[in-house]
C-alpha cells in the first residue's frame, strides 16, 4: 500500500513538474505584449487596423534585433470595438488568459479609462498610445503611462487655431458623448469662450449614421466654423453630410475628425471634403526622426497606404517603448518595467521620449496638475488642411502652429 | 425652453387623464358587454384630448369604436401638445422658423419611406413565414456592400444603377437558397420547435454574413459614389432661384427646404420600388397568391397555391427589398459590416407599430418613425440631448404601441403564417 502511495505520489510530482515547467517556459519565450485596437464596429476600425499593422511591424522590428531578454516578442492584438465593457474584458483576457507582461496600443479614451484600472490592479504596465482623456492619467495609477496628448492639451491646439478665423462670432461643436468626446467639447468650448467666441454643443451616440436632422439644427445657427470631435466614421459621415446640406469644409471653415488623417478613406468617405482642417499628432514626414522614416518606408509597404497616421506611430511606439523597458529591467515583472519607463529615454519615431513625472518626482513639484503623471509632455500637435481634392494627408500643408507651419490656411465664406 | 412649466403640466395632465381613461373605459366597455378591443386605445386618446369632458360623455354613451373616434381625438391630443411646446419655447427652431420645420419634415418623410421599404421586406417574410429574420439588417448591409464593390472595385465606372440591380439579382437568390437549404425545417415537421428555431437560424445567418464581409472587405468604412449629381437648376430665374436651386449634392425648394442629394435619390427608387412591389402584390397572379398564403394559408392551398414556393418567393422577396434599401442608402453614409444592426432594430419597431405582418402599416410605421425621429432631433432644446436620444425616439413610440394597440397600427388580430397563431 505505502508502495503504491509512493508511485501514485512520485506519479503526481512528475506530472505537476512537467507541467508547471512548460508553464514557466510559456510564459518566458516569446515574451508576451498586449495591443489594443478598435478592430470592429462601432470603434474607428480605420484607426484600429492601421495600430495594429503597426504594433505587428514593431514586433518584427524588435524581434529582428534579436527580441527581448534572449526572447522573442508577441504582441497579442485585442479588439477593443471602442467599448469601455470590452475593454476590461480584453484587459483581463490579455492578462489572464493570454500571459501578457504589459500592454500598449489603446485608441479611444474609454478603453482607457475602462482598462487602466484592470491593469493596475494586477499590475501590468500600459502605456496607451492614442486615449486622450485627462482622467487616465490623471489618476496617478502606477502602471499606467501614456505617449498620446491630454484630452485638454489636444483640445487647445483645435480651440486657439478656431480663434484665429476671421471674423469668428460662432462656432459648432458636434462630439460623441462618451469619455473622450464630452470633456473635449468641454474644453474646446471654454477655450473659445475666452476669446468671446459663441459655442453651441451637439452630443450623438458613437454609432449615429444619420445626421441630417443635426446639420440642419446646426445650420439653422448659423456658425463660422464647425468641430468635429467625434472618432471613426461618425466623422464621414456628418462631414459628408453637412457639405450635401451646404455647411461642409468647402462652405464654411471646417474642423473634422482625426479619422480624416486616412486620407484613401477620406476622400471615399467625403468627397465633398476639400479645404477641411484636421488635426495631426506629429511633425511632417520631412521633420521625422530617423525611427521615424524607417518605420514609414515600412509601414506604407506593408499596408499601400501613402501616408502615416500619427495613430499608427504612437502603437508603433508605444510597443518599442514597452521592449526598450523590459530590457532594461531585465526582467517582466510589472514594477521593475514601471521603474525602467519612469526612467527611460526611447529614441521613437515621433521623437525622444520619456516621463519625467511619476513615483520619483510628482507632477505638483514643477507646479502641474496630477494628469501629467507618467505623461509624456513633448508630443508635437498641428493642424493640417486638405487643399486639394484627393491629396494626402502626408502633403497637405501644416496650417497651424506657427512653429511647425508649412503653407498658409485658406478660409472659406 | 422659456416657459417649460407650461409644456410639462400640460403633458402630466394629458398623461393624467389618458391613463384613467385607459383604465377605466375598458371596465365600462367589460362591464356593458361591448367589444373592447379598442377600448384602451379610445380611452387613453379621448382623455388624454378632452379630459374629463371627453371622458365622461364617452363612459356614458359608449359608442362602438371608430376609426373617427381613434383619429380625432389622437391628432387632437398632437395637437395641444405641440401648442403646449409652442407656448412654452417661442425661441425654438420648430416654432419660429417655416423653413427648418419644413427641412426637418421632408428629412423625416424621406428617411421614413427608406425605413419603411425596409421594414416592409421585413413584415412580408414574417407574414408569410411566421418568421422574425434577424438577419433581415445583414441583408441591407450586403446590398450596399454589393453596389459598392460592383461600381468601385469589381467594375470601376459601373453605372450604379446597375449595381443596385445586382444586390437586387444576388440577393434575391441568396435568400432563395438559404431558404431551401435551412428554412424548410420550419414547416415539414422535422423539428419541436419551429419559433425558436427560426430564430436561432437567422441570427446564425446574420453573424455569418457580417463576419464573411468584414473577413473578406476589412472592416473600414467605405462609400459609393452619388448615383447621379443634380444638374444646375435655378427656377424661375437666375437672380432670383426661390422655386428651386440645386447644386451637386443639394437641392433647395421655394427657398426653406432642403434635400440632399442621395436622400432624394434614395427616397425615389424606395418609392418606385413601392409601386412595383404594390403591382406586384395586388396585380399578379404570384402576388395575390403570396397575399393569400399570408391571410389564410390552408385555404390558399386548396386554392391550389404551394405554399412552400410562397415561403421561398416571400424570403428571397423580403430579403431583396432589405438588401435595395442598404443599395440605395450605400451612397448617403459611410458603409460598414457592423451598419445594418441599427436599421434592422429600426425595422422591428415599424413592424411592431405597423401592425406584424400589415404591408402597408410597415410603410406608414417607417413614415411615423421617421417624422417622430427628425422632431425629437429638430425640436428637443438641448442640443446635448437631442441626437443622443435618435434611438430612444422610436422606443418610446415602440412602447405606447404596445401599451395602447398591441396588434399596432394596422395588425391583423390573428395571422395566418406558418405557424398560423393568434397574435
Amino acid at each position: 500500500m505505502i508502495k503504491l502511495k509512493t508511485i501514485l505520489s512520485g506519479l503526481l510530482l512528475t506530472t505537476l513538474s512537467v507541467f508547471g515547467a512548460s508553464t514557466v517556459i510559456a510564459a518566458s519565450c516569446p515574451i508576451k505584449i498586449g495591443g489594443l485596437a478598435p478592430l470592429s464596429a462601432p470603434g474607428t476600425v480605420v484607426g484600429g487596423e492601421a495600430m495594429r499593422d503597426a504594433m505587428l511591424i514593431a514586433q518584427d522590428d524588435i524581434n529582428a534585433k534579436g527580441g527581448v531578454l534572449g526572447c522573442d516578442v508577441k504582441v497579442v492584438i485585442a479588439d477593443t470595438e471602442g467599448l469601455p465593457e470590452k475593454a476590461a474584458a480584453m484587459m483581463q483576457k490579455l492578462i489572464t488568459q493570454d500571459g501578457v507582461v504589459a500592454v500598449g496600443g489603446g485608441y479611444h479614451s474609454s478603453v482607457g479609462v475602462a482598462g487602466k484600472d484592470v491593469a493596475n490592479a494586477r499590475e501590468i504596465p500600459v502605456v496607451f498610445a492614442e486615449t486622450w482623456n485627462d482622467t487616465i492619467t490623471g489618476d496617478k495609477q502606477k502602471f499606467i503611462f501614456r505617449i498620446a496628448p491630454l484630452s485638454s492639451w489636444a483640445s487647445s491646439t483645435i480651440w486657439k487655431h478656431g480663434l484665429l478665423v476671421p471674423g469668428i462670432k460662432k462656432a459648432a461643436i458636434l462630439t460623441e458623448n462618451t469619455d473622450y468626446g464630452i470633456p473635449a467639447a468641454a474644453e474646446t468650448t471654454k477655450g473659445l469662450n475666452s476669446g468671446g467666441v459663441e459655442v453651441v454643443t451637439f452630443s450623438v451616440d458613437i454609432g449615429t449614421q444619420d445626421y441630417a436632422g443635426i446639420v440642419e439644427r446646426i445650420k439653422a445657427e448659423k456658425p463660422d466654423l464647425i468641430i468635429v470631435l467625434a472618432t471613426g466614421e461618425a466623422g464621414y459621415n456628418f462631414t459628408q453630410q453637412s457639405a450635401d446640406a451646404g455647411i461642409g469644409p468647402m462652405d464654411i471653415p471646417f474642423h473634422t475628425g482625426q479619422v480624416s488623417l486616412e486620407s484613401k478613406a477620406y476622400w471615399e468617405n467625403v468627397p465633398d471634403g476639400n479645404l477641411a482642417f484636421v488635426q495631426r499628432i506629429g511633425v511632417p514626414e520631412n521633420l521625422f526622426t530617423a525611427e521615424g522614416k524607417k518605420f514609414a518606408k515600412v509601414y506604407k509597404a506593408k499596408t499601400g497606404k501613402g501616408d502615416v497616421e500619427s495613430y499608427a506611430m504612437e502603437a508603433y511606439d508605444s510597443i518599442a517603448i514597452l521592449a526598450q523597458a523590459i530590457n532594461e529591467a531585465g526582467s517582466t515583472d510589472g514594477n521593475a518595467i514601471v521603474n525602467a519607463l519612469e526612467d527611460i529615454s526611447h529614441a521613437g519615431t515621433l521623437g525622444r521620449i520619456y516621463f519625467p513625472y511619476g513615483t520619483k518626482k510628482d507632477p505638483s513639484a514643477d507646479g502641474k496638475g496630477s494628469e501629467w503623471w507618467h505623461q509624456w509632455p513633448d508630443v508635437a500637435l498641428t493642424v493640417i488642411q486638405y487643399q486639394k481634392e484627393g491629396q494626402s494627408s502626408g502633403d497637405s500643408p501644416i496650417v497651424f502652429p506657427d512653429a511647425y507651419k508649412t503653407g498658409e490656411p485658406i478660409y472659406v465664406k | 425652453m422659456e416657459n417649460s412649466a407650461i409644456f410639462w403640466w400640460t403633458t402630466l395632465w394629458m398623461l393624467f387623464w389618458g391613463v384613467v381613461g385607459s383604465a377605466v373605459t375598458r371596465r365600462v366597455y367589460l362591464h356593458k358587454d361591448l367589444d373592447t378591443s379598442n377600448s384602451v386605445l379610445v380611452g387613453s386618446l379621448v382623455g388624454a384630448a378632452f379630459g374629463p369632458i371627453g371622458l365622461i360623455p364617452l363612459w356614458k354613451k359608449s359608442p362602438e369604436i371608430s376609426r373617427n373616434l381613434i383619429l380625432y381625438p389622437s391628432l387632437l391630443a398632437v395637437g395641444i401638445l405641440m401648442a403646449a411646446f409652442a407656448l412654452a419655447d417661442p425661441e425654438n427652431n420648430c416654432v419660429s422658423s417655416l423653413s427648418f420645420v419644413s427641412s426637418q419634415i421632408m428629412n423625416g418623410l424621406i428617411i421614413g419611406i427608406i425605413y419603411g421599404l425596409m421594414a416592409l421586406g421585413l413584415t412580408l417574410i414574417y407574414s408569410i413565414l411566421g418568421l422574425v429574420s434577424f438577419a433581415h439588417g445583414e441583408f441591407y448591409m450586403i446590398g450596399g456592400m454589393i453596389v459598392y464593390y460592383s461600381t468601385a472595385v469589381w467594375f470601376p465606372g459601373l453605372p450604379p444603377v446597375m449595381g443596385v440591380l445586382i444586390a437586387c439579382l444576388l440577393t434575391f437568390i441568396f435568400g432563395a437558397i438559404f431558404e431551401r437549404l435551412f428554412l424548410t425545417p420550419l414547416y415539414d415537421g422535422r423539428i419541436d420547435r419551429p419559433v425558436e428555431y427560426g430564430i436561432l437560424i437567422t441570427f446564425g445567418l446574420a453573424f455569418t454574413m457580417q463576419y464573411f464581409v468584414q473577413a473578406i472587405g476589412g472592416a473600414n468604412p467605405v462609400k459609393a459614389r452619388r448615383f447621379f449629381d443634380f444638374p444646375r437648376i435655378r427656377l424661375p430665374d437666375a437672380a432670383d432661384p426661390w422655386l428651386i436651386k440645386t447644386s451637386r449634392g443639394n437641392m433647395e425648394l421655394f427657398d426653406t427646404i432642403s434635400i440632399s442629394n442621395p436622400r432624394f435619390v434614395a427616397a425615389v427608387i424606395s418609392i418606385l420600388v413601392l409601386f412595383v412591389l404594390l403591382f406586384f402584390l395586388y396585380r399578379t397572379w404570384t402576388g395575390k397568391a403570396l397575399r393569400a398564403v399570408s391571410q389564410d394559408r390552408e385555404a390558399a392551398t386548396i386554392a391550389g397555391i404551394n405554399p412552400h414556393k410562397m415561403n421561398m418567393l416571400a424570403f428571397a422577396l423580403g430579403g431583396m427589398i432589405a438588401a435595395l434599401s442598404g443599395a440605395t442608402l450605400v451612397q448617403a453614409f459611410s458603409w460598414l459590416p457592423q451598419v445594418g444592426a441599427i436599421p434592422a432594430m429600426r425595422s422591428f419597431v415599424i413592424v411592431v407599430l405597423g401592425g406584424l405582418g400589415s404591408l402597408p402599416g410597415a410603410f406608414i410605421g417607417g413614415i411615423i418613425i421617421g417624422l417622430v425621429e427628425a422632431a425629437g432631433t429638430g425640436c428637443i432644446p438641448d442640443p446635448q440631448k437631442a441626437a443622443s436620444y435618435i434611438p430612444a425616439y422610436g422606443m418610446i413610440v415602440l412602447t405606447l404601441t404596445l401599451l395602447l394597440r398591441p396588434t399596432g397600427l394596422l395588425g391583423r388580430r390573428f395571422a395566418s403564417g406558418t405557424h398560423g397563431k393568434f397574435l
